[in-house]
């Protein structure tokens, strides 16, 4: 059904004179994917620390402290000033690449055999539709102010290098990553969504 | 010297002092960071719980880390969120950064470090309560519904997108303590229905961010809701019309079967039915036809004989003026009377049954009167008509077949009698012979004559039993009683021009059965005893049959004909006009005949409707 969307709104695309329109339905569909998702990696981080016992919660916990995201490298906006004074592009083009560098990595999220399975094909979909919107509104002779943005982070080696023996850390940092890079996505995408609504309102 | 002791001893205090004052001092207790909170995921705060302050004046300072490095930052705000609290501004906030933070309290002795906290900024945020919140009450055909309407809290970022807000309603009646609360979503408008008429109501509504806690309830909205009791009322009027409609439903069943009903709770009571009676015919007030339609056809009966039925006609002639006359012979009568008692019962059901002593002694005082008036009434007097023209004049005694003796008529009375002829006929019939229910007739006497007509008295009895018909000696002897036409006045007549001027001449011919043969046939012989006193017919043939009963025609009439042993016989059905010679007289006209002796028989039957018989012997037999 998504896809059967997104081929109509590549379509729609060329043929539309109104690319706006379709990039409002397209970022409407990408922000309400990249939501489920946060929501599953907050139920799957839920889950997971309260299986953890107290001790051990606590242990983690300061372990944490220390930057063990995978998707550090990718620079993004911090705060809503920066957001806001960021482009849609370069939002979306974060974006993507967040949503990227997860595909991967989501594959090892051992919460259960259903949430691996799902995790990732819906990574791939959301990963489809950003590089859409990206083309849809990459008219004009727009380009990437920073080629670094567009930098495709080695992906994959990171977790690899890591040994296996840390297994209960390592799933501990994975949720606790993938849940805050999803609310990172889903926040530019609102934000971009709503800068290129006309409606004064957006969340509505 | 005292002065160097009291600056010793003021020493002392002073050193002693503090001593004394602080017993409880200590380095002050562990704060504790209770909270954070971010708005609008721009700015947050921290407050703490400071713990024991040890008793000497307490300094609190909060001590922060990102997570990306490792310098140390203190809080730049304390006093903005209040006392014990740290605020952060914009500048100062990262999102999607940890912020390590630690609280220290310092007081003269010592300071404590509170237990750290790790905090993400975009999963602290709870907003303010939304603000503005309108209640209004609509009408939507003419059932109100209220309108609540809002507005995000100012410093919530709702509109560039940086923070989406979720709200929450909740409304309820003022005397009722339980809210009813509605979600609604990202808009900032709602509606609630189903109000009820004429109540306030109290709204409030809160939010919160997708990821993030609910904010506080707003300020309470009070509203009233409008009377429409009009809306309530058409429920009642068309309830009213309801139970109208099934009231008159019930009605008319009610009516449909009230019948049945009545029946079931006032049974009617039975009364008398008189068959063939009409009502209608009696409210028409046509009496005459009510009475026709009681009639029965055969009652009583006229045509039809029912030799099964056990009913015998008995008509009376009173002839009052012979009674004196008779009384000689009806000695006989009534000894024979009072000898016929039958000594066989009959299958009557009592109605008046030879057995019957009483009856039969009525029966025979009566025809002892009756032959006294018959002979009264022959002495002298003109020929009367006594004899009832139908028999509701006279009295018709039905009774069954009773055997009585023949009454020993003489004939010499007979012939004194009156012209009066008097036909008394005892018709009796038992089972085995003819019924006689309607014929009931007499003979008048009424042809003109002065002659004396002597009653003729048939009178057979006949006993039930065959026994006593071939005994022709026992008092039984049978008698039969036939219902006969006699044809009196033929015989009265005959006998008068035999030579006797007399008005008494005309001998009263009395028949007795003398037997009845095998081919049921009824043999009649005159009755000779009472002869001797009066002038007896010497025409009267002694020994000699009468009536023979020839036969039984088809409409069970009884055939009678005189049997003339030595003489010729005459056949039944011979018409005899002047009757001269012939001795059966078959027509019922009456003629004078020279004949003496023949006791005139009729051969045929004729039956009168109204059962005067004129002359005509009648005399009817059951067909076998």
């Amino acid at each position: 059904m998504d896809r059967a969307i997104l081929l109509l709104s590549v379509l729609s695309l060329g043929v539309s004179s109104q690319p706006i329109t379709e990039g409002q339905r397209l970022f409407s569909i990408a922000v309400e994917r990249v939501h489920n998702l946060h929501l599953l990696a907050q139920r799957l981080f839920t889950e997971f620390e309260s299986s953890l016992q107290t001790e051990e919660q606590r242990q983690l916990n300061k372990i944490f402290l220390q930057d063990f995201c995978n998707s550090d490298y990718i620079i993004s906006p911090i705060d809503k000033h920066e957001t806001q004074r960021s482009s849609v592009l370069k939002l979306l083009s974060i974006s993507y690449r967040l949503i990227e560098s997860w595909e991967f990595p989501s594959r090892s999220l051992s919460v259960g055999p259903a949430a691996r399975n799902q995790i990732s094909p819906k990574l791939s979909e959301l990963k489809t539709g950003i590089l859409l919107l990206i083309g849809a509104n990459q008219d004009g002779a727009e380009m990437f102010p920073d080629s670094s943005t567009l930098q495709l982070a080695p992906y994959g080696n990171y977790y690899q290098s890591l040994g296996a023996d840390e297994s209960l850390r390592r799933t501990y940092e994975l949720l606790a990553c993938f849940k805050k890079d999803m609310h990172k996505v889903e926040t530019y995408l609102t934000v971009a969504k709503c800068r290129l609504s006309p409606e004064a309102n957006c969340t509505l | 010297m005292k002065k160097v002791v009291e600056v010793f001893l003021l020493f002392l205090l002073l050193v002693f002092t503090p001593h004394a004052k602080g017993t409880g001092n200590s380095p002050p207790g562990k704060p504790t960071l209770n909270r954070c909170r971010s708005p609008e995921k721009e700015t947050f705060t921290c407050w703490w719980e400071p713990g024991s302050d040890g008793g000497l004046p307490t300094t609190f300072a909060l001590y922060y880390r990102k997570e990306t490095s490792e310098t140390v930052y203190e809080c730049p705000d304390y006093h903005t969120a209040g006392k014990n609290s740290c605020f952060f501004n914009k500048n100062d906030t990262s999102i999607w950064v940890n912020y390590n933070i630690t609280v220290v309290a310092t007081n003269a002795l010592g300071s404590t470090f509170s237990d750290p906290v790790d905090i993400d900024v975009v999963y602290i945020v709870k907003p303010n309560p939304p603000e503005r919140v309108t209640v209004i009450v609509l009408e939507d055909k003419s059932w109100p519904f209220l309108r609540v309407s809002w507005e995000p809290p100012h410093k919530a970022d709702t509109r560039s997108g940086w923070i989406t807000l979720v709200y929450q309603i909740r409304v309820k009646l003022e005397q009722e303590k339980d809210w009813e609360t509605h979600h609604a979503g990202q808009q900032k408008m709602f509606n609630v229905f189903s109000l009820r008429s004429g109540g306030t109501y109290l709204v409030q509504v809160r939010c919160k961010p997708d990821h993030g806690f609910w904010s506080e309830w707003s300020s309470t909205s009070y509203v009233k809701v409008p009377d429409y009791f009009h809306r309530e009322k058409s429920v009642w009027i068309l309830i009213m019309v309801f139970s109208a409609f099934i009231f008159l439903i019930l009605t008319w069943l009610l009516h449909m079967n009230s019948h049945s009903l009545k029946h079931c709770i006032l049974p009617p009571v039975p009364g008398p039915k008189i068959k063939g009676f009409d009502n209608q015919l009696l409210k028409n007030g046509k009496s005459e036809e009510l009475f026709s339609a009681l009639v029965v056809s055969d009652f009583p009966p006229t045509t039809s004989y029912n030799y099964e039925d056990l009913l015998v006609e008995y008509l009376e002639v009173n002839v009052p003026e012979e009674q004196e006359l008779m009384l000689e012979e009806n000695k006989d009568l009534h000894d024979g009377c009072l000898k016929s008692e039958c000594s066989t019962s009959d299958s009557d059901s009592g109605r008046g049954s030879c057995d019957s002593h009483t009856l039969l002694m009525d029966k025979c005082g009566e025809a002892k009167e009756e032959e006294r008036q018959t002979d009264q009434e022959r002495m002298g007097t003109e020929a009367e008509d006594m004899v009832s023209p139908d028999m509701s004049s006279g009295r018709v005694k039905t009774w069954p077949s009773v055997f009585s003796p023949l009454p020993q008529y003489s004939s010499n009375t007979l012939d004194e009698q009156s012209s009066l002829e008097m036909a008394k006929q005892h018709y009796l019939s038992d089972s085995q012979f003819l019924p006689s229910s309607t014929s009931s007739y007499l003979t008048q006497p009424g042809h003109g004559t002065k002659e004396a007509l002597g009653p003729s008295y048939w009178e057979f009895c006949l006993s039930n039993k065959q026994p006593h018909l071939l005994h022709p000696q026992t008092q039984a002897r049978q008698q039969l009683q036939a219902h006969s036409d006699v044809d009196i006045s033929s015989i009265g007549r005959k006998q008068a021009p035999a030579g006797l001027q007399s008005p008494l001449l005309r001998p009263t011919e009395y028949v007795e059965v003398q037997r009845v043969n095998e081919e049921d046939m009824v043999h009649l012989q005159p009755v000779v005893s009472g002869c001797g006193q009066n002038n007896c017919s010497p025409q009267m043939p002694q020994g000699e049959d009468y009536s023979k009963v020839k036969g039984v025609d088809s409409d069970n009439v009884l055939l009678l004909q005189r049997n003339m042993m030595e003489e010729d016989r005459c056949p039944c059905e011979h018409q005899e006009t002047n009757g001269v010679k012939e001795n059966c007289y078959t027509s019922s006209t009456v003629t004078t005949t020279q004949k003496p002796t023949a006791m005139p028989v009729q051969d045929e039957m004729v039956l009168g409707m109204n059962g005067y018989v004129d002359t005509a012997t009648m005399c009817i037999l059951p067909t076998y």
